[in-house]
């Protein structure tokens, strides 16, 4: 059996830390970009020349995975975890701008109707009908996010793009499994951890809020 | 112009006239059929009918939520339509009751009033809900009118049944309405709750000089409450009555003949 070399945890928690680093700030600067994109393709608010082309533009996104939008910017950024960190806010501005317009779209139409006949600017629909209606699946999304790029960063750095991922190909290259096996321990530790934490946070959160929109559906 | 005219003007005033009017949600079936009616400025007009009937579509084609496939509608002398940039101005006044109230679940009572008010509200003001202290003030004057002092903080989730239908109440007169649409709202009620809502908004329609238009599935209500009853039935109106007190002071058939009307009836005691 392969010895595991206790000393690396440390190396193993700093790296994880900048992995969860990418993660993070990815997730926040991706989501604050596909909010807006995600207003611009719903269709209960726009003419199709403005949802058209955007969806065509995240489609066109979400056709490639985190790890080929690193590779991509290692080429045009340098190795680093810059790189990582522009690669993990393309998937996600992908990603949550079709979620939350799908969730635009299935806003209920009654307060939409409601709020519209009045006579409302467009900006004012979206700040008292879409955000209220929306935010909380919205924080749903975000956190789910967070998770996935977690994951996501461990890997990046397969290719240069930063993260722990680095360490951990580094050492299977040169079959070095100890080593290796402690970064991912650390990151199995790390992924538990985040998983736990998300599910509290949707319990405390998230679910009672849409548990009220539950009760007043009826 | 002398005051006294113009208040006769503004007294007798046509304020909805719908002439023939027929529109569709498909191709093949009509919601409404051939419908004109005619409402003064201040009336408290009620439409019944049963479900299906075209009730709910015929306030939608008065407030341009929809618009008619044949005929013409005025409101007030304009069409209603959302690319109409004067109805679009008017729409500011014309508070809109839906069926479910369309409350926002997750904002507040207060907040859900001051939706009323957004049309005075500038882009920055609204956005940043940084709310004018005298519309807050008007939001709380309204709230204590409909009954809800003490609840402006609460989120419209946590309400009752009556309670929410006090707050759309409320979002609509924030909006310094001249004329009220509301569908349904006390058909779910008890009968106590649903008399304490008819007499708020008839306490308000008195001092606002409001046109009050409410759909009822109830004719008793419709006729305990309003001057004018139209019914509905199958997307055509079948009869308009005035009322005073209790009795029926007018008595017109409406867009079908009275033959029809019985026909009607007969095709449906024979299903
Ligand atoms: N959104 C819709 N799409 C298609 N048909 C509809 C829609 N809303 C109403 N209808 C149809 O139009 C007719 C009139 O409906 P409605 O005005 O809601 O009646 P009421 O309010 O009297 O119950 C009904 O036959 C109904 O099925
Ligand atoms: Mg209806």
């Amino acid at each position: 059996m392969t010895h595991i070399e206790t000393e690396l945890f440390g190396v193993a928690f700093w790296s994880m830390l900048e992995t969860i680093q990418m993660a993070f700030i990815g997730t926040i600067v991706g989501v604050a970009i596909a909010f807006p994109l995600s207003i611009l393709s719903a269709r209960n608010l726009n003419s199709k020349y403005v949802y058209g082309p955007v969806r065509a533009i995240l489609a066109a996104i979400r056709t490639f995975p985190s790890i080929l939008w690193a590779m991509l910017f290692v080429i045009m950024v340098g190795l680093g975890t810059f790189a990582g960190v522009l690669a993990i806010i393309m998937y996600t501005v992908g990603f949550v701008a079709k979620l939350q317009y799908e969730v635009i779209e299935t806003i209920d139409s009654d307060p939409m109707d409601a709020v519209s006949s009045i006579g409302v600017s467009k900006w004012q629909l979206i700040r008292y009908v879409v955000f209220p209606e929306s935010a909380s699946h919205f924080l749903s999304q975000m956190l789910y996010m967070f998770d996935y790029n977690v994951r996501q960063s461990s890997i990046l750095g397969i290719v240069g793009a930063g993260g722990i991922g680095f360490y951990i190909i580094k050492h299977i290259e040169f079959f070095e499994y100890g080593k290796a096996t402690v970064f991912m321990i650390v990151v199995l530790i790390t992924v538990l951890i985040i998983d736990w934490g998300s599910v509290k946070i949707r319990d405390k959160y998230i679910i009672k809020s849409q548990h009220g929109m539950e009760v007043t559906a009826k | 112009m002398t005051a006294s005219s113009s208040f006769s003007e503004i007294s007798t005033k046509k304020i909805i006239q719908m002439n023939d009017v027929s529109t569709s949600y498909d191709s093949k079936n009509y919601a409404l059929h051939g419908i004109n009616l005619s409402i003064d400025k201040g009336t408290n007009y009620a439409i019944v009918g049963p479900s299906g009937s075209g009730k709910s579509t015929l306030l939608k084609l008065m407030n341009g939520m929809m618009t008619p496939s044949k005929g013409t509608i005025k409101i007030d002398y304009q069409t209603p339509n959302m690319n109409n940039k004067k109805f679009k101005i008017m729409m500011h006044k014309i508070g809109y009751i839906p069926q479910s109230l369309g409350l926002i679940k997750n904002i507040s009572v207060l907040e859900n009033t001051m939706i009323g008010a957004l049309p005075r509200l500038g882009i920055i003001q609204s956005f940043l809900k940084n709310f004018p202290e005298e519309e807050i003030n008007e939001a709380k004057r309204i709230l204590k009118l409909v009954g809800l002092s003490g609840k402006e903080e609460r989120k419209a989730y946590m309400l009752s049944g009556g309670e929410k239908r006090r707050v759309a109440i409320a979002r609509a007169l924030m909006q310094k309405p001249t004329i009220l649409l509301a569908d349904e709202i006390v058909s779910e009620l008890d009968h106590v709750t649903a008399r304490e809502i008819m007499n708020l908004i008839a306490d308000a329609q008195k001092q606002m000089n409001l046109t009050a238009i409410m759909v009822h599935h109830d004719m008793q209500l419709a006729l305990e409450y309003a001057n004018r009853v139209a019914v509905v039935k199958e997307g055509q109106k079948v009869l308009e009555i005035g009322v005073e007190g209790d009795s029926i002071v007018d008595f017109q058939t409406g867009d079908l003949t009275t033959e029809e009307i019985m026909e009607m009836y007969s095709d449906e005691s024979k299903k």
